[in-house]
């Protein structure tokens, strides 16, 4: 298969374009996020604010800029996490078998019986809401399917032959685990992230919607379209534009993600 | 058979492939005739385009981006390479047939093979189900099958290697075609099954009249079943005629190449006879002793059922000296390969003793180890799969050499290059990764990181099988000249007999796990005690084509892997 490479520049530039937005928001920002103006309130779009305003008289476009800076922050601590614990745990499972194996296995087994939100809203309440709550519920639910993935994989490469020639070498385990089928085997998960990405940034939508996550007034896309609904059939501009911006970066993460898995033959 | 009617006549046969920088020429005007009842070989190393022949003949260019640029394929008169796609698919099958290397791919593994015969024979001969089945039936007993009736409801993985490809054969015969192109056939195959699908062919050429086009790398094969021979070289036919006159006076150079890298060829001037130093005459220790070895791995068996073991390797006593050249030769499945693993302590042993330098495996593991990994090294069947593609072979000889500790460190470099001049590759191969490699060079940096271990001990697992032959005779010939010049002892492994006849000075035969016969090379091949292994020496297909293949006149092993 060919590289597209249309398909990385448009995700790329989709990613850089959020991240640019991210790190200049209180610069472009015409107003302040959090400024309440009572005699502006339920205001349409206009030229003196482009995206309108919500019930409180608050400026959307402002919000929905210094949004792009939380729901960057939950895209990529809510995928980091996950993919290092979940890349370790899988590494190490697939390598070493044997009892390790079956008790991990037997882990994520449990883990993935419960429904995914089921779990993470169990957590988050029990650890209170926040942001950082949602940070450990999702490092401690993600990892299961990155560890999957590279379970998988390394249980394929440690039957190769070059693992086997790097053994009859007289690498230690570490070496060969580490360096030579890790590095093979984490491209698939490369690919996946990007995926997960757009799936973390639903749920801490998702989340934030439900109260537990970001709380108000900070400004976050998934609390913006929850405090927009009861409005929604007079001011569809406050649930719109934070909506829209999720589909937009979540679209970028996954052309990434698919521009990725063809470059490195994922597919294959 | 030459005077008979042509049955397919093709003229300037020419594929081309668009790329970004234009058009690419892949067959450049290839013409050739096939006659009535004639068997052409067709023969030419990997990437000269004998098999995209053959699928340009039947309309089937395997991508989109290839393009029948010009030509004409006359069957029996009429023109078919500018048919539509719907009459060629009239042509496909019925009256052209294909065979191809791997059988398993080829089949589907959810129908039963019975199924899949009569599918061929329901639509192209237009029967009902019951005399289809009939028809079925006689096709398999035809190829082979010992029990038609019994054989008709099993599926592809229920059979050995040879039973499926006689299964793609049935398939093939099933639409009753006029031409049958083999595109490597026996490739896959061990020497015995390969004999017996080579005759198997032949016998239906006899009986059928079917004219037959066989693509083979395999020079022994197309002396054995061919009339004519047809070399192709980088998408050009470069030579065609009898195959007497091609064998005996081959016009090209590239022909004379490939007739001088058949293994056959080397034996007869004996080159391992003067390597041989009468072992047994000089008191030394051997370098690896093996006794009453049992290699047993775990098979099947669940929660409720017993676990079943199989043997692999079922008592097994073996001496090798240091500085020996020794051959283990078998059939797939004989267990030579997990006798190499288990010498190298790369598997767990079930029962006996492996000693390494007087350090025993099973006594003194670690130590055993410990000695195995820095003084012995292992070659792989699969060039491309025994390299770390993320690293380039500079990378990966210079990390052997770190873990290694040989060298200091400051030298590695220095003693990169040295490696791979030792293997004949040049320098510039340091910073390249294994993919942009052909097979050969591969190979040669397989070798390079066996030798960066300072080895006393080299196991050649099959470490030629996956290549061309021209490619294979390269490569015996390095490894000729490591074992003469740097003290190597070589255990290597190969189902190719005439290639171990001619590298080694010892052979040992296995069979089902076990150690049939062991001797000189010059002995057991001149005067093989069992009739295993004169079986497998007389399926070697000879270069002379005067000396008939004889793997049904001797007393085959039964056919394995038929379901119990």
């Amino acid at each position: 298969m060919k590289p597209r490479p249309a398909t990385l520049v448009t995700g790329l530039t989709i990613l850089g374009l959020f991240v640019l937005i991210a790190l200049l928001a209180p610069v472009i920002a015409p107003y302040d996020p959090i400024f309440q103006d009572a005699a502006a309130r339920l205001q349409p779009p206009s030229f003196v604010h482009l995206f309108g305003t919500d019930n409180f008289g608050r400026d959307i476009l402002s919000r929905v800029l210094h949004g792009a800076r939380i729901d960057l922050q939950i895209a990529l601590i809510g995928v980091a996490f996950p993919f290092v614990i979940g890349t370790v745990i899988g590494a190490l499972a697939g390598f070493f078998g044997g009892l390790v194996d079956a008790i991990l296995m037997r882990l994520i087994d449990i883990i993935l019986a419960f429904p995914f939100l089921v779990l993470m809203l169990s957590i988050i309440a029990i650890l209170g809401p926040g942001l950082t709550s949602f940070y450990i519920a999702m490092a401690l639910v993600g990892w299961v399917s990155y560890a999957r993935l590279i379970r998988a994989q390394i249980l394929v490469l440690k039957n190769s032959d070059y693992a086997m020639a790097a053994v009859s070498l007289g690498f230690s385990r570490m070496r060969i685990l580490f360096r030579h089928l890790l590095p093979n085997a984490v491209a698939g998960s490369l690919v996946f992230s990007m995926s997960d990405a757009v799936l973390v940034l639903l749920s801490g939508a998702a989340i934030s919607y439900l109260g537990l996550g970001v709380q108000p007034p900070l400004a976050e896309w998934g609390v913006m379209v929850a405090e927009g609904q009861s409005f929604v059939t007079q001011a569809w501009w406050i649930t719109l534009f934070p909506g829209l911006s999720i589909v937009v970066l979540a679209f970028g993460f996954s052309m990434v993600g698919d521009a990725l898995g063809e470059l490195m033959g994922v597919n294959e | 058979m030459t005077d008979a009617p042509l049955q397919l006549s093709i003229r300037d046969l020419t594929v081309t492939v668009e790329e970004k920088t234009g058009a690419r020429t892949l067959l450049d005007r290839v013409s050739l005739d096939l006659a009535k009842g004639e068997v052409l070989g067709l023969v030419g190393e990997s990437g000269s385009g004998k098999s995209l022949f053959c699928r340009a003949l039947v309309g089937l260019l395997p991508s989109q981006s290839l393009r029948l640029a010009q030509g004409t394929v006359l069957l029996d008169g009429e023109d078919i390479a500018k048919a539509s796609p719907e009459a060629l698919q009239a042509i496909r099958g019925a009256r052209i047939g294909m065979i191809f290397q791997n059988p398993t791919s080829h089949l589907d593994p959810v129908m039963r093979i019975g199924d899949q015969i009569v599918e061929g024979v329901a639509f192209h001969q237009g029967l009902n189900r019951m005399e289809a089945k009939a028809a079925a039936l006689e096709i398999m007993r035809q190829v082979g099958f010992t029990d038609p009736p019994r054989q008709f409801g099993n599926y592809a993985h229920e059979f050995s290697g040879g039973m499926r490809q006689r299964a793609m054969i049935a398939i093939a015969l099933a639409c009753n075609p006029e031409i049958l192109i083999a595109d490597e056939p026996t490739t896959a195959l061990d020497v015995t099954i390969q004999a017996q699908i080579l005759d198997l062919l032949l016998d239906l050429r006899k009986t059928r009249g079917l004219s037959i086009i066989l693509i083979t790398h395999d020079l022994g094969v197309v002396a054995q079943t061919c009339d004519r021979i047809a070399v192709m070289r980088h998408g050009r036919l470069i030579e065609i005629g009898e195959k007497r006159t091609i064998l005996k006076n081959p016009r090209e150079d590239y022909t004379r190449t490939l007739i001088a890298s058949h293994p056959s060829m080397p034996a007869e001037t004996a080159p391992a006879a003067a390597l041989t130093q009468e072992p047994s005459t000089i008191k030394l220790r051997p370098l690896v002793e093996i006794d009453d070895l049992h290699v047993r791995f775990p098979v099947g068996g669940g929660l409720l059922s017993r676990r079943k073991t199989f043997s692999a390797v079922g008592g097994v006593s073996l001496q090798i000296l240091p500085g020996e050249t020794v051959g283990i030769v078998g059939e797939s499945g004989s267990g030579k390969s997990t006798l190499a693993r288990a010498m190298l302590g790369l598997t767990p042993l079930s029962d006996g003793h492996v000693t390494f330098d007087g350090h025993s495996l099973s006594l003194k593991r670690a130590e055993t180890l410990k000695a195995l990994r820095s003084q012995a090294a292992m070659v792989f069947q699969d060039p491309y799969n025994s390299l770390n593609p993320r690293l380039t072979i500079g990378e990966t000889l210079s990390e052997v050499l770190r873990v290694q500790k040989k060298v200091p460190d400051a030298a590695i470099p220095a003693r990169v290059e040295a490696l791979l001049d030792l293997v004949e590759l040049d320098r510039s191969f340091a910073g390249r990764k294994p993919r942009s490699l052909s097979g050969g060079q591969c190979q040669r940096a397989g070798i390079a990181r066996a030798l960066a271990v300072e080895p006393r001990l080299i196991v050649a697992d099959e470490c030629i099988a996956a290549l061309d032959v021209t490619i294979q005779a390269q490569i015996v010939a390095l490894l000729r000249k490591l074992v003469s010049t740097m003290d190597l002892t070589l255990v290597f492994i190969a189902h190719d007999l005439a290639v171990v006849r001619a590298l080694c000075q010892r052979v040992v035969v296995m069979h089902h796990g076990r150690i049939v016969e062991e001797g000189p090379s010059e002995t057991v091949f001149a005067n093989p005690r069992e009739a295993y292994t004169a079986a497998l020496i007389a399926a070697i297909p000879d270069f002379d084509p005067d000396r008939p293949l004889s793997g049904r006149s001797l007393p085959l092993p039964p056919l394995k892997g038929q379901p119990a």
